[in-house]
């Protein structure tokens, strides 16, 4: 009979931003191990999880394991026995091992030749009797961000059980019944006040509330339904979706009554991070002194929710109140108390905040840049003052030469100098999340022209990919070009710089977020006449050098920054939901040479033609073509004379007539009428192919059929590598 | 409550849980991990429990007496728990109760916080306890000290001991606060957290570049000394001119007197000297393992 198998880890507070990975961790580990150890179920694995438990239910779970049976080979036939018939020591070894006469092995046929084999069966043991070692297994599988030694082991000889916080009890109920399993303690702590850990049925409700007898007294549990329900008499609500549906009820209802709504910005990370944060969560409002929302609006909603995890209230018009939503973790008696500790906890930052404000205004940003000596931006890449005239320099040459906008280059060049000053505001090294905004705040402050403040402002944006991700064309206003020029020398700079310094992303480390920053970098390339109107069609070759200038010339002679930026190129357009095929025929060639807004563009026309069977005959021919003429260079000028044929003629004829027109339409970035020309190609590199053997038996012939074909190759690919598209 | 009764009923209270009642270390340190009585009785396995008050400074923090928040020089409370028991969140929960914080009325939370101190090669997994969202304690799991592995783990449980009176008597300004016995913490302390916070920052009659030299001499003064100290097996004094290395490198620091790189090689410095210390503390207090017969 199938029964329910509960399992409840008991956890001090595990951290909030770990919990959904670390809960799906635990269903899928525990079906791998169920699987692993045979026991069938039907049914998914459910996991639940709050800050003190990671939950794991399965309703039906087989009573045994499935019986095993393995064929299991021993030395071959040809080394078994001895000229006289005798079993060789391989042979009696073999036998020995699994307890049987070599009489008793079965012979199997292999590609190999035979081989003697014995036959594993191994009838299924009993659930009860193995769930120990699932669990064992189930507790060693689970990974952390940071994992934590705690005098814990198992006994299961690989020593240190390691874990998010400490165990504190485990809740391991199979049919109702509990299945014996221990954590010990090492022996250097074990003493009366550190104890193994032993599965029971008792679980334990929120920590300060209960209807009835002590809060955080054992709770005797045998399903989980029983299970569900006695934690919710104990204010705790397993599921997270209805701790989170809870929240933003009580959200809503409360901004309402203060005459507001919950800023939407707020809503989406912070309505998040929450409801990992509660195991009873209930809202609590709060006021805060008007006065404070003189302060810039991007410092009290940054002190409210980064520093406080509290929500802002605003009016209809998206102007801030000064009021704030707290999600406690109780269902409070008295809000009233919460709610005015935490409003002087706010007004303390608030305040704090105010004092930065006036103190940071004492002195203009230009005289920051000074202290920017004394922050270290990489070891080997010196601070960021140093930083900063790398910043500027670049961002004038961006200016200038790359968008070809020298009226641009000064603003730029002082945007580039003052961006990262504000690092060494009061404000910034408080309000870490506020770098860059401030500075752009500042400057305005100071009465710089918007070129120059936004510049500062927006210029770590983009975080995003997508193609509206922030700033946008409006936010950015006059300051487009001057903020693009900023923040791509930002990110080159850092990009370059620390792949100079060896910082080079590898698997899924990358600590300084370097994929995040190249992203950034072809997200602006990309879009970029969308963002600040103008339309240069950049490669990433000469700004990644230029960039690389200021590091001693560091040269990028493997191109393994431009294929780490290609890659990000890749990245960002499959995000756009180009397709994986189109994507590659676009960025075929030397990543040096890829042009993120081309490639944009040559999708963007892809797309449009993707019923095109013209262009697809051509995509299937050039594969062909891309075959036989591997290694083989178009001349520099055809064999005309050897091309009589009228196929060859044909295509000559067409190559001729469309070859500019293929040319000129990209150099206007018309990639639409490109591959319409190419696709036009159709009927006459069909007909070559039908009418003509390109691998002539003559070798002069063949050579100038192969130049031809070579030569519509080379031709296409200027524009790309359309044999990607065909589907296999 | 005054500040002086928290100290009090902090004290009481740990004091009935086991811990040795023990007095603040006499030099100028950063928190109350500097003390011995946490930076080495958590080396090793000899169990230990300890509680005492630290004057803690922290230079950068000096606000010349005008921040109602933030000081040059605040006070913890330190509890050294070693092993860690089972029972120690709800010990300490119940050291709030004892102080006159009902848990059920308030929104009491443990937030991810880690810690770790570069100088002394120490870090620690845990928390920061939120009292209505007021930080009131840190909360940590020790898992390495002086690079070494600690077996058993120690818990630490630092109390601010200055907000946690603010928040029972319910004053905005750390200098409103009564220490005890009508006095108040400015009178106490408001002159001193003015003239430490010139001198943090260098605002002396001397040159800053004077300023600068003075306090790199005695730097390496008193490091090449820890280090005579250390060869001489003296390890307790070793330690303390390690720990007077820490808090010039703090003023060096906050009174802008020295460059990026060079931070980065004093932090480096201070810490493979408390390396070393801790090592040699290690060496010296475990019994020598008897050869097996």
């Amino acid at each position: 009979m199938d029964r329910e198998l509960l399992i409840e880890v008991g956890c001090e507070e595990i951290p909030a931003g770990w919990l959904p990975d670390l809960t799906a961790q635990f269903g899928q580990q525990l079906d791998a191990r169920l699987k692993e150890f045979r026991l069938t179920s039907s049914g998914p694995v459910e996991t639940f999880s709050t800050p003190r438990r990671l939950t794991a239910r399965v309703t039906r779970l087989a009573e045994r394991q499935t019986d095993l049976e393995d064929l299991v080979t021993g030395p071959p036939v040809s080394a078994a026995f001895t000229a006289d018939g005798q079993p060789t020591p391989a042979a009696a070894g073999f036998a020995r091992k699994y307890g049987v006469e070599v009489a008793a092995l079965e012979r199997s046929e292999t590609s190999k030749g035979t081989y003697l084999t014995y036959r594993v069966r191994q009838r299924g043991k009993a659930t009860v009797d193995v769930l120990a070692d699932v669990t064992g297994a189930l507790l060693r599988s689970l990974s952390f961000p940071k994992q934590m030694r705690w005098d814990a082991y198992l006994e299961d000889g690989k020593g240190d059980l390691v874990f998010a916080r400490p165990i504190r009890w485990l809740v391991l109920l199979y049919g109702g019944r509990v299945v014996p399993f221990v954590i010990r303690r090492t022996e250097a702590a074990q003493g009366p006040t550190v104890q193994d850990i032993r599965s029971g049925a008792n679980t334990y409700g929120h920590r300060f509330l209960t209807t009835s007898g002590r809060a955080g007294r054992a709770i005797k549990v045998k399903t989980f339904d029983d299970y569900e329900s006695r934690l919710l008499e104990n204010f705790v609500i397993l599921n997270r979706a209805e701790r989170q549906s809870k929240i933003r009820r009580e959200l809503e209802t409360h901004a309402r009554r203060l005459g507001g709504r919950v800023s939407h910005s707020a809503h989406s990370s912070l309505l998040q991070e929450v409801p990992d944060l509660v195991e009873y969560p209930s809202v609590v409002a709060g006021h805060f002194p008007a006065e404070f929302l003189q302060l810039p609006q991007e410092v009290l909603t940054t002190t409210m929710i980064h520093h406080q995890h509290y929500f802002p209230v605003v009016d209809e018009e998206g102007h801030l109140k000064s009021a704030f939503l707290a999600v406690t973790n109780m269902q409070p008696e008295k809000p009233e108390i919460i709610a005015r500790n935490s409003e002087r906890v706010l007004t303390a930052r608030l305040r704090d905040a105010r004092f930065f404000w006036d103190e940071d205004r004492k002195a203009p940003l230009e005289a920051r840049i000074a202290r920017l000596s004394t922050i270290l931006f990489h070891k080997k890449l010196g601070s960021y003052r140093e930083k900063a005239d790398r910043v500027a320099a670049l961002s004038a040459w961006i200016a200038a030469e790359a968008f070809g906008r020298p009226e641009a280059a000064a603003p730029a060049e002082r945007a580039g100098r003052l961006c990262k000053a504000d690092l060494a505001t009061d404000m910034v090294r408080e309000l870490t999340e506020l770098q860059g905004t401030m500075g752009g705040i500042y400057a305005r402050e100071e009465g710089a022209p918007e070129e120059i403040w936004k510049a500062i402002y927006f210029h770590y944006l983009p975080i995003g990919v997508e193609a509206d991700a922030p700033p946008t064309a409006r936010q950015l206003g006059r300051a487009a070009l001057t903020w693009a020029a900023v923040s791509l020398a930002d990110k080159l700079d850092a990009v370059v710089g620390m792949f100079a310094a060896g910082e080079r992303p590898t698997g899924s480390r990358d600590p300084l977020g370097l994929r995040r920053q190249a992203q950034g970098i072809v997200k602006i390339l990309a879009d970029l006449p969308e963002l600040t109107g103008l339309d240069v069609r950049l490669t990433l070759g000469p700004l990644l050098m230029r960039a690389g200038n200021t590091f001693g010339g560091y040269a990028d002679a493997s191109g393994t920054i431009a294929s780490f930026m290609s890659d990000r190129l890749a990245y960002l357009l499959e995000q756009r939901g180009f397709d994986v095929r189109n994507v590659r025929a676009v960025m075929h060639g030397r990543a040096e040479n890829a042009s993120p807004l081309d490639a944009r563009r040559k999708l963007e026309a892809l797309a449009q033609m993707s019923g095109s069977q013209a262009l697809l005959g051509v995509a299937t021919l050039l594969k062909r073509v891309k075959n036989i003429t591997k290694g083989i260079a178009a001349p520099t000028s055809l064999s005309r004379a050897m091309l009589r044929e009228p196929a060859e003629q044909q295509l000559l004829a067409e190559l001729d007539a469309r070859a500019p027109v293929i040319r000129s339409a990209a150099t206007r970035g018309d990639y639409r009428e490109a591959f319409t020309a190419i696709a036009a190609l159709q009927p006459a590199v069909a007909k070559l192919f039908d009418d003509v053997l390109v691998m002539a038996e003559q070798e002069e012939l063949r050579t100038a059929r192969l130049g031809l074909v070579a030569t519509l190759r080379d031709l296409i690919l200027e524009i790309a590598d359309i044999s990607e598209i065909v589907t296999e | 409550m005054t500040l002086q009764d928290l100290i009090l009923k902090l004290s009481s209270f740990w004091a009935s849980h086991g811990c040795l009642l023990q007095q603040p270390l006499d030099l100028e340190v950063g928190a109350g991990t500097s003390h011995p009585e946490t930076l080495f009785r958590v080396l090793g396995p000899k169990p230990w429990s300890v509680a005492y008050v630290q004057p803690s400074r922290r230079p950068d923090d000096g606000r010349f007496g005008q921040n109602p928040n933030r000081l040059f020089k605040h006070h913890q409370y330190q509890v050294i728990l070693k092993p860690s028991p089972d029972e120690v969140q709800q010990m300490y929960l119940d050291s709030l109760e004892a102080c006159g914080i009902n848990p059920r009325q308030h929104d009491i939370r443990f937030e991810e916080d880690n810690w770790e101190s570069p100088t002394l090669g120490a870090w620690g997994i845990g928390w920061q306890v939120l009292l209505d969202g007021l930080e009131i304690t840190q909360f940590t799991y020790f898992q390495q000290v002086g690079g070494i592995d600690l077996a058993p783990i120690s818990c630490e449980i630092t109390y601010g001991l200055e907000r946690i009176a603010m928040f029972l008597q319910r004053v905005d300004n750390v200098f409103d606060l009564e220490w005890g016995g009508g006095v108040t913490y400015g009178e106490v302390r408001l002159q001193e957290e003015i003239d430490q916070s010139k001198y943090a920052f260098g605002q002396v009659d001397m040159p800053n570049e004077q300023f600068a030299a003075l306090h790199r001499e005695l730097f390496d003064k008193n490091f090449a000394f820890a280090e005579t100290l250390l060869a001489s097996g003296l390890i307790w004094p070793a330690l303390e001119y390690c720990l007077k290395c820490s808090h010039l490198f703090n003023i060096l620091d906050s009174s802008g007197s020295i460059g990026v790189t060079e931070r980065t090689a004093y932090i480096l410095r201070v810490r493979q000297l408390a390396v070393k210390i801790a090592r040699a503390y290690v060496e010296a207090t475990t019994p020598p393992v008897s050869a097996a017969v």
